[in-house]
């Protein structure tokens, strides 16, 4: 509350001073929006039959669930032609005191999912801003960052394995502070509801939950989702100035979710006695570098960056309901039973990801990445410690400038995938892709 | 004892808020101006190195971190410097430079622009369809920009109104006492071929022919058949190709050597931090090279 009053405060103390002559030259309309569209789509192969989505979605950790077949179907990229997410972006300034702006994305098969409906403060002072509305978070270094701005054609293996393949998106509130220090210093911290997440603070549809435990024969019950919000997030940015040419940014985050929940079915048959449902916490440690070579050289020609960037994902769990148990012998007797209810399930998972960049020639950029997940990758279920082989990727993108507002990209991956058996998988995939935008100059944040 | 250090602290602090405006600016030719205008009564950082296109220059961190401290920002403006300004200001959380407030000030804005088109789209390439923005090599739209910028400093700092005013008005007058030597520096001249469009305003003040530009659109480099037709165009006439430091584009000596015309690198801006003295030398080094 005491925030609240602040920024309202803030709000009412400060005294715009606006100049009365002509300040300002735009193409836009002093009072249209303006609006950018991003085209985006690919040509895929992958040495898997299409089904290389299915491999990294299988990949071993600590975060499967049950999902809902329906809500999945028709996830992933087909061989062949695929069209990406069209990305609509309007942004206005809506009055002396707040910014706003709506991002919307559709598919190839026009649903459109709204990524981003913010309003952030203008005129409170002393370098504080407030956000609120659904928007990315500002945690690590890409999760902030849209497709379109992304060096390669899909996410990284450490947000898509911990946080899912939208990272951290939802609904809530933000603070951040920028100090007053001589070098660059950040502050931040959100409070989210959760209610949009795939990985960090998932919660299991209670309908989802019935569909999968037979609730006749069902041991404990299905836990409430709590009260919003449910996830926390803190982190700071610290960069030094090096002068012009280069740029250097370190990252801290934090997050934590105050309720997830997790929905087991090992055997994968709804109601056969072996599910499980659980429900606890998890906390999330991240930590990321970026450098920036700025060079002289025209359309890209010489500009270098590296982004490394580190997540290590803990959940503590405990069982709160299961099936009776599992007669796998066809005696009538059950004989092979699920975690008891209110054992205790642990585990912790880390990832990363390791990216640079190059423009080779005027207009002609090179991008290689080395991601990885699961280097730990452990639970502890009851007592009983169980490990899991780690899933990593190489990349190389080389990406074509006709200018700056389209591209070419032509990527390449290959990845060794492990799944919870311990098998690994050998997965190739090969992108064409398209990234175009129309409207607005497109402008990018560090 | 406490309280006198925090009192000294105080009072350091405020008299150092108080010594000085605070501007910042995106170009050395806009630090100049402010300089010139502001003296010792301003405080100026600048943003950009004087080697980049400032089209295409990226955001740093430590550019949020100057402009969230300061009391005015100076661009060139006309949306030449968006790609990486308005994100820098959206960062810095100062509610005193935000676009159309006192503490935001945009040379082009000052001035008349050529080439302005309503009308425009991007299959002519990366247009501002307010108009060319690139003013900084003009010395009279200078001048005017420095007579504005002073009215604007005028009104973030009351009390040294006169001296603002002062101190533009004698650079408006160095400018015209230096034009008739400029001039005369500029009459020879067969004509110039440009890479982009951004010593346009130069040539037009000094009436120096411009026989036009290496880019066939701007933004875009120039393919090889683009290249070509200039050389049908311009074989057996005299000119010269100038260009900027950071357009290092390999066509550049090969057409200058199918024309056997010179062809000229020169700085767009002055060094970082320099005076009004650099400034004239800047003009003349490119009224000097349009005579080669």
């Amino acid at each position: 509350m005491n925030k609240l009053s602040a920024i309202s405060i803030g709000l009412l103390l400060v005294q715009s001073a606006y100049a009365e002559n002509n300040t300002m030259l735009s193409a836009a309309s002093q009072f249209n929006p303006s609006i950018s569209l991003i085209l985006d789509g690919n040509y895929y192969h992958d040495n898997k039959k299409g089904a290389a989505g299915e491999y990294l979605e299988e990949i071993a950790g600590i975060s499967h669930t049950v999902h809902d077949a329906h809500a999945h179907g028709g996830h992933g990229l087909e061989q062949g032609f695929n069209l990406g997410e069209s990305e609509l972006v309007i942004s206005a300034v809506i009055d002396p005191y707040f910014d706003g702006k709506l991002t919307l994305a559709i598919d190839g098969e026009g649903t459109t999912e709204l990524e981003e409906a913010w309003l952030q403060t203008r005129m409170i002072p002393a370098g504080f801003k407030v956000k609120m509305g659904k928007f990315l978070s500002d945690i690590g270094y890409l999760n902030n960052q849209h497709p379109h701005t992304w060096d390669f054609a899909d996410q990284n293996l450490a947000y898509s394995s911990l946080l899912g393949e939208h990272g951290l998106m939802d609904t809530g509130i933000q603070l951040t502070w920028l100090a007053p220090t001589p070098f660059y210093a950040l502050f931040g911290l959100e409070a989210l509801q959760g209610s949009n997440q795939e990985c960090f603070g998932a919660l299991v549809d209670e309908e989802l939950a019935h569909e999968t435990i037979d609730e006749a024969n069902m041991l404990g019950s299905f836990s409430e989702h709590r009260a919003g919000p449910r996830i926390n997030t803190v982190f700071a940015k610290f960069a030094p100035d090096l002068g012009t040419n280069h740029a250097l940014q370190w990252g801290l985050s934090y997050a934590q979710a105050k309720q997830y929940q997790q929905l087991l079915d090992e055997d994968e048959t709804a109601h056969s006695g072996d599910e499980l449902a659980l429900n606890g916490k998890q906390t999330l440690i991240g930590t990321d570098i970026v450098y920036k070579w700025d060079s002289a050289g025209q359309y890209g020609q010489g500009d270098f960056k590296v982004i490394a960037e580190y997540l290590k994902l803990k959940k503590d769990m405990l069982v709160v309901a299961s099936g009776v148990g599992v007669d796998t012998d066809a005696d009538s007797v059950l004989d092979e039973f699920p975690l008891a209810i209110a054992s205790q399930v642990t585990g912790t998972q880390d990832a990363y990801s390791l990216q640079a960049s190059y423009g080779i020639a005027p207009r002609w950029q090179i991008a290689v990445r080395h991601d990885a997940t699961g280097n730990t990758n452990e639970l502890n279920e009851a007592g009983n410690p169980v490990s899991f082989k780690d899933s990593s990727r190489n990349s190389i993108a080389v990406s074509f400038y006709a200018s700056e507002f389209s591209r070419l990209r032509l990527q390449a991956s290959q990845a060794d995938l492990a799944d919870e058996t311990g098998k690994v998988e050998k997965v190739n995939q090969v992108f064409l892709q398209y990234t175009h935008s129309l409207g607005q100059h497109g402008a990018h944040k560090f | 004892m406490k309280k006198s250090v925090v009192f000294a602290l105080l009072t350091l602090f405020s008299t150092q808020v108080l010594a000085a405006v605070n501007i910042v600016t995106t170009t050395s030719s806009m630090g100049m101006l402010s300089r010139t205008v502001g003296a010792e009564l301003v405080k100026v950082t600048e943003l950009a190195p004087p080697d980049r296109d400032i089209h295409t220059l990226q955001v740093r961190p430590s550019m949020l971190q100057a402009l969230r401290n300061a009391q005015l920002v100076v661009s060139i403006g006309a949306e030449l410097e968006q790609g990486w300004l308005s994100p820098a200001i959206e960062g810095a959380a100062n509610p005193k430079i935000l676009p159309n407030s006192q503490g935001y000030f945009e040379a082009a804005a000052q001035v008349s622009l050529i080439d302005s088109k309503l009308n425009a789209d991007r299959s002519q390439g990366d247009v501002h369809p307010l108009g060319n923005p690139h003013i900084q090599l003009d010395p009279i739209r200078m001048a005017d920009v420095a007579l504005a910028l002073a009215e604007r400093l005028a009104k973030l700092d009351p009390k040294n109104a006169s001296r603002y005013r002062q101190n533009a008005q004698q650079f408006k007058a160095d400018v015209h006492a230096k034009m008739p030597q400029w001039q005369k520096l500029a009459a020879n001249s067969a004509g110039v071929l440009l890479y982009h469009k951004d010593a346009t305003y130069l040539l037009a003040r000094f009436n120096i022919p411009l026989l036009g530009y290496i880019e066939p659109l701007a933004g875009i480099p120039p393919s090889a058949s683009h290249l070509l037709g200039l050389v049908k165009q311009y074989k057996g006439k005299k000119g010269v190709i100038l260009h900027t430091i950071y357009q290092g584009h390999a066509g550049i000596a090969q057409l200058a050597q199918q024309l056997s015309w010179s062809h000229i690198a020169l700085a767009l801006e002055p060094a970082n931090n320099d005076n009004q003295q650099a400034y004239f030398m800047l003009i003349e080094q490119w009224l000097n090279a349009a005579n080669k």
